[in-house]
C-alpha cells in the first residue's frame, strides 16, 4: 500500500520555523512507523534526522508525536494509524533538528528525584542481597517498567505550560524507590516532590497514562505519591 | 496494608494549600448550593436589598453562615487562581510577588466582608 507520511521538519541552520514535508512510501500494513522513517532517510532524503537505537521498544529513544499521540515509532504499526501519517517531534522540549528534541530538561528533572537505590542500613550479615517479600516487590512493580522515553512528560498539559514542573516521568521513577521497602531515602524524595513544582502541578489530566508505551498506570502512581506526602505513610 | 512504613515529612506551604483546597471544596458543596438555591431561586436576586439583608442578618446564624461562605469560597477561589497563574509564570521571583499580591487582595476583600458581617446593617436615617 502507498502511505503518505507528513513530517514536521526543522533545520536550525536554514529554517526560521519548522514546516511540514510530505513523502510517499510503499509499505506493508505490518511495517512500523520507524521502518517508514528509515525508508525515507535511506531512499528519499538522507538529511531526515531522528533518534533510534534498539528498534524493540526498550531503549526509549524514538518517542515522537504520531497522528497527534506520543508513541514509540518502533512500536507503532502502519495498520494502527492508517495510511495518512503525521509525524512531529515531542512537544514541550526544545527542538534540535527534525524529530530530535533536547532531552536535557527532562533528565534534569529525573536526576532531581535521586533515581537510584539509597540505603544507610548495614549490609546483611551473609554479605548478600537485602531480602524483600513478593508483596513488597509488587508494591512498585509497575513503575520499574519505565524506559525514560519522555512520552508521558511531553504529553502533560501542566508540563507544556511550565517546564519547571518535574513531570510524570520523574515522579514515576521516584515512586519506584519511594515504595521500595529496602530504600531509606523515602522522606527526602517525598520532600522534593512536595515542593511547588512537584506533584501538586499534576491536575490528573491522564494524558501521561494514555501516552505511556509501557502501559504504566502513571496517574495512579502520582496519586500514590501525593497520598504518601499527605499521610506520611508508604 | 501490611508492612507500611511511616515517614516524617515537614509540611510546607504547598501541602497545606493542597489540603485546604480539598477541605474547603467539601464544605462548599452544601454552603454554595444552599446559598444559590436560597438567594437566586427562592428569594430571587431582584428582591435582595438592604432591607432583606437587615432581616437576614438579624439572626446570628445567617451571619455565621455568610462568614463561612466568605472564608471558604473566597480563599478557595483565590488559591485556585494562584495555582493557575503558577503554571504560566516562569520566573520564581514573579511567582513570589504574585503570591503575596494575591494574599493582600484576599485579605483586603475578606476584611471588608468580615466588617460588614460583624457590623451588620445600619439603615440610613431618613
Ligand atoms: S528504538 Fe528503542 S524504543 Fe524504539
Amino acid at each position: 500500500m502507498l502511505v503518505t507520511v507528513k513530517i514536521l521538519r526543522y533545520n536550525p541552520e536554514k529554517d526560521a520555523q519548522p514546516s511540514y514535508q510530505t513523502f510517499q512510501v510503499e509499505a506493508e500494513e505490518t511495517d512500523r512507523v520507524l521502518d517508514l522513517l528509515e525508508k525515507i532517510k535511506g531512499e528519499q532524503d538522507g538529511s531526515l534526522s531522528f533518534r533510534r537505537s534498539c528498534g524493540h521498544g526498550i531503549c526509549g529513544s524514538d518517542a515522537m508525536r504520531i497522528n497527534g499521540m506520543n508513541r514509540l515509532a518502533c512500536k507503532t504499526l502502519v495498520r494502527d494509524v492508517g495510511d495518512q501519517i503525521t509525524v512531529e517531534p515531542l512537544l514541550g522540549l526544545p527542538k534540535i533538528k527534525d524529530l530530535i528534541v533536547d532531552m536535557k530538561p527532562f533528565f534534569d528533572h529525573y536526576r532531581r528525584v535521586m533515581p537510584y537505590f539509597i540505603s544507610d542500613l548495614p549490609v546483611p550479615e551473609d554479605g548478600r542481597e537485602r531480602l524483600q517479600s513478593p508483596e513488597e516487590r509488587l508494591r512498585f512493580d509497575d513503575t520499574t517498567k519505565c524506559i525514560l522515553c519522555a512520552c508521558c512528560t511531553t504529553s502533560c498539559p501542566s508540563f507544556w505550560a511550565n517546564d519547571q514542573y518535574y513531570g510524570p516521568a520523574a515522579i514515576v521513577n521516584a515512586h519506584r524507590f519511594i515504595f521500595d521497602s529496602r530504600d531509606t531515602a523515602t522522606a527526602e524524595r517525598l520532600q522534593i516532590l512536595a515542593e511547588e513544582m512537584g506533584v501538586w502541578r499534576c491536575r490528573t489530566a491522564f494524558n501521561c497514562t494514555e501516552a505511556c508505551p509501557r502501559e504504566i498506570q502513571i496517574t495512579k502512581a502520582i496519586a500514590e505519591v501525593k497520598q504518601a506526602i499527605l499521610s506520611g505513610k508508604v | 496494608m501490611s508492612g507500611q512504613r511511616s515517614v516524617k515529612i515537614k509540611p510546607n506551604y504547598e501541602v497545606i494549600a493542597w489540603k485546604w483546597m480539598r477541605y474547603t471544596a467539601i464544605a462548599l458543596i452544601p454552603l454554595a448550593w444552599f446559598h444559590m438555591i436560597l438567594q437566586d431561586v427562592l428569594v430571587g436576586v431582584h428582591r435582595i436589598d438592604l432591607n432583606y439583608v437587615q432581616v437576614r442578618w438579624a439572626f446570628w446564624g445567617w451571619r455565621v453562615y455568610d462568614f463561612f461562605l466568605l472564608a471558604f469560597a473566597f480563599a478557595h477561589g483565590v488559591n485556585g487562581l494562584r495555582q493557575v497563574l503558577m503554571d504560566y509564570i516562569h520566573s520564581e521571583k514573579a511567582r513570589i510577588w504574585v503570591s503575596w499580591g494575591l494574599l493582600v487582595f484576599w485579605l483586603v476583600i475578606s476584611l471588608i466582608g468580615a466588617f460588614a458581617i460583624i457590623g451588620g446593617v445600619r439603615m440610613p436615617s431618613s
